[in-house]
């Protein structure tokens, strides 16, 4: 069993209307099966309300499935003994950088998990400084978070789950609300995680640029799975993409027109350099 | 516009003053209040203002930056001055139409003045060199006794220290808020009292929506890191006195007895 | 009719140390009718400069010029110039308050003081515009959607009958269908109405193929002013302030560099894989 492990997991919430009366009651996740490895680097896309937030929030306990079971590290999630052991070992991050800091300063703000968790003074201070390093804020350690950006705050927030020493981290939408350049930043500091220290990450998101670089990836619709593969693959069902209303990488959008056009491309062109690769090749082939 | 209040806003800076205890500071502004309300004479400002501007020197922080705080609270210190000109009972000085101003009134008004505008200086250097984290673990560590009353120390301190961090939030989301309903239309500025208390309407709404949404948002990313009160909890920066305090603490208790003593005993040779 | 703009300056925090120029000496002409997009990374003085346009902010110096009127004229009505030029914010949660969306929607124009049944008309209009379907009307606003609140915040400003529309990142923490959605309605909107409109936003690629006219703003400068067509060639100077062309520029130019005889100008997919298609010779 992996570090994080879903099986045959549904949601189902009660809508209600404003009198408390039943209105209906809505699935927000559909059978959803996976298996994550130790040190894996796994993307879930999918538009607003296609269950991906809810799902991470059973990563970390926060939502328990209504049916199925969820594992962390083998803890099952729906047992309230091991809640913090599970919120610790599964660490997250969520959407909004304003409203998951604590902390006047960045450094008592990452300092804010250890504490919860019993952790001695000397080590919080040794913990603080590794994870501030960790996604390159160390020097911002004095600093009041109101004066920081969207994306350093997202990377002091990262951080403060670092501290924690987990052994997983869920990224919720951490770059909805960033401009281009903290967006880069973001993913950049997620980036280091997962290849230096070799930490799982588990990134939700509705830029397609950002799932790029996962080893695998989810695409969820309507609650369920609706696809499941590497970037490569997933990127090469360009039409099926269109369906699901999601963005494609523009690379791969032009083979696909170009293939529609007559031109023979292979499968599952992400950069700009490997359409050019394939280009060039057939113009010399021609000539 | 409103992110400009800045008394009583953390000035980052390093200095003797910063690194003090936090009960150092809290215990040394309130001894310093009281000290201001204990002099009938001259002599007990002068004491106080040079203690103040050492003070304020050791600091490192501007003395720009806490007259600049102060512009917000200028029309009561006006107030608090114009009514103790015009209001004492005593010796005419002058007088014009119906307002009278005595010699008592004179005097009551710039003790007033003085005092006022210390007692601002002196607590403000308080809240600019001490975090507001540190400042509530102050007084969570000084209010622990009353914790056998039954007081929930931790939560009040946890709920002041996050309060203090979302005021800058909330004040600029309520600028922006009321650019947004301005430029719908809406008139915040004239009008009768009814009507101006009306306006607010559209500021409140979004604001306390988006204020519940923060709560919400908050708790659960304090959850998520495990928060669960202040059972089992070490601290980052425990409160631990060091030689720098104990100095402090001689420096401010010689203060009390220069000032206290100067202040009521030089009427002898007036 | 237009908009001008005659070196205005805007400092924040005037007299205090810690003044900062928002906008410096900034020339504009934004003629009627025209589709612009205003691009530049958080902190670039976007904001800033659209805020002049309706008079919420005051420049510390320079003229503004509305048809001709000098906004900052004593005589002028600068509440009614609100109306005429109206602006929409970032984040709807922001102005939606009321109980439904249609009563919302009527906030703007009874601020006008105009009759109910007028007023009412107007919300309708506006709310038919942005494409919100009726059975959402007497819905509370804190339902809706990320995208039906930014639709129905747009129809709040819409129902004061602006003859300018600037929208301040109408498409910020939308997902990429509603992105699409919102972005479809207001070219629509501007073919159908000709009303002069402002897009503020931090990316290039979302409104590329919307606009005709792009002005990069950087440091409280007007950085290029063009059609995107001319914008794009300035890639490499436009990466370097933290902004970037579309990939397509980038994709034709690493053809180009690769020997393929393709116009590197070509902004959309459609346009690059026909400059593709004859360079391939086909």
């Amino acid at each position: 069993m992996g570090i994080v492990k879903a099986s045959d997991v549904v949601y189902e919430y009660i809508r209600r209307d404003e009198e408390g009366n039943v209105e209906g009651i809505t699935t927000a996740i559909d059978r959803v099966n996976f298996d994550i490895a130790p040190g894996e680097f796994v993307a879930i896309v999918g538009h607003n309300g296609s269950g991906k937030s809810t799902l991470a929030k059973h990563i970390n306990a926060i939502l328990n499935p209504t049916e199925g079971t969820v594992w962390v590290d083998g803890m099952d999630t729906g047992d309230e003994g091991s809640l913090w052991d599970i919120r610790q070992t599964a660490g997250m991050v969520f959407q909004n950088p304003d409203n998951q800091i604590i902390g006047q300063v960045v450094e008592e703000d990452v300092g804010f998990g250890p504490e919860n968790l019993g952790i001695p003074t000397k080590e919080i201070w040794e913990r603080v400084e590794e994870s501030l390093r960790a996604v390159g804020m160390y020097e911002y350690r004095k600093h009041s978070p109101n004066r920081l950006s969207g994306g350093q705050k997202q990377r002091v927030s990262i951080a403060g789950v670092l501290a924690m020493h987990p052994r997983c981290i869920v990224l919720d939408e951490p770059t909805a609300m960033l401009d281009p350049s903290g967006r880069r930043e973001v993913i950049r500091a997620v980036r280091g995680l997962n290849q230096v220290e070799g930490m799982t990450v588990i990134l939700i998101t509705h830029y397609m640029e950002e799932i790029i670089h996962a080893d695998r990836v989810f695409v969820m619709d309507q609650g369920k799975i609706a696809m499941e593969g590497t970037p490569r693959e997933i990127f090469s069902q360009v039409e099926r993409l269109k369906e699901l209303r999601l963005d494609v990488p523009q690379a791969t959008l032009l083979a696909h027109e170009l293939k529609k056009r007559g031109v023979v491309l292979p499968d599952g062109i992400l950069t700009g350099q490997e359409l050019a690769d394939a280009l060039v090749g057939k113009k010399r082939g021609q000539g | 516009m409103l992110r400009d209040i800045t008394l009583g806003q953390y000035y980052q800076t390093d200095s003797v003053i910063h690194r003090l205890d936090p009960r150092v500071k809290l215990g040394g502004t309130l001894l310093f209040i009281i000290s201001l309300f204990f002099f009938q004479h001259f002599p007990g400002y002068v004491a106080a203002a040079l203690f103040l501007g050492i003070v304020i020197k050791l600091s490192h922080v501007p003395f720009r930056f806490m007259v600049r705080g102060m512009k917000a609270i200028v029309f009561l210190l006006i107030l608090t001055v114009a009514f103790n000109l015009f209001l004492t009972p005593g010796t005419e000085l002058v007088s014009f139409w119906k307002l009278t101003i005595t010699w008592e009134g004179l005097k009551t008004a710039a003790a007033m003045a003085v005092r006022l505008t210390m007692l601002i200086i002196g607590s403000s250097i308080m809240t600019l060199t001490t975090t507001p984290n540190n400042l509530t673990d102050g007084m969570e560590k000084m209010m622990r006794p009353l914790r056998v009353f039954k007081v929930p120390v931790h939560e009040v301190a946890m709920m002041m220290s996050i309060a203090l961090r979302f005021i800058p939030i909330l004040l600029e989301e309520t600028d922006k808020i009321m650019k947004a309903q301005i430029a719908r239309g809406a008139d915040f500025e004239s009008g009768n009292l009814l009507k101006r208390a009306k306006a607010m309407v559209p500021l409140l709404v979004p604001l306390f929506v988006s204020a519940f949404r923060r709560a919400n948002d908050l708790a659960l990313a304090m959850e998520a890191r495990c928060y669960r009160g202040g059972e089992g909890r070490t601290k980052m920066k425990p409160l631990v006195y060091q030689k720098r305090d104990r100095i402090a603490y001689l420096c401010i208790l010689l203060y009390l007895a220069v000032s206290i003593t100067a202040g009521r005993l030089v009427w002898m040779w007036i | 009719m237009s908009i001008i703009l005659d070196h205005v300056n805007y400092r924040y925090g005037e007299g205090t140390p810690l003044e900062t120029a928002a906008l410096k000496d900034v020339c504009l002409q934004i003629p009627d009718g025209q589709f612009v997009g205003i691009i530049g990374h958080t902190g670039s003085g976007k904001s800033t400069l659209v805020q002049h346009l309706n008079g919420l902010l005051k420049a510390s110096s320079g003229r503004i010029y509305f048809n001709g009127e000098d906004i900052y004229d004593k005589e002028y009505d600068r509440k009614k110039l609100r109306s005429r030029v109206g602006l929409v914010f970032q984040y709807p949660e922001h102005q939606l308050f009321e109980t439904d969306v249609f009563t919302d929607v009527c906030f703007g124009p009874k601020n006008l003081g105009l009759d109910r049944r007028e007023t009412e008309l107007r919300a309708y209009d506006a709310l038919r515009k942005v494409g919100l379907p009726d059975e959402l009307f007497y819905q509370s606003p804190f339902d809706l959607s990320g995208g039906q609140k930014r639709r129905a915040a747009i129809a709040g400003v819409l129902a004061m009958k602006p003859e300018v529309l600037i929208l301040d990142e109408p498409t910020a923490g939308l997902d990429p269908r509603g992105r699409d959605e919102i972005l479809g309605q207001i070219r629509e909107l501007q073919t159908k109405t000709g009303m002069t409109i402002l897009l503020v936003s931090h990316s290039m690629e979302d409104v590329a193929e919307y606009v005709d006219r792009i002005i990069v703003m950087n440091r409280g400068s007007v950085m290029y002013d063009g059609t995107p067509r001319e914008i794009f060639t300035h890639y490499r100077e436009l990466e370097s302030v933290g902004l970037a062309a579309p990939q397509v520029t980038y994709i034709l130019h690493e053809l180009k560099d690769r020997g393929l005889d393709v116009d590197v100008s070509a902004t959309t997919i459609g346009e690059a894989a026909d400059t593709v298609m004859r360079a391939l010779g086909r």
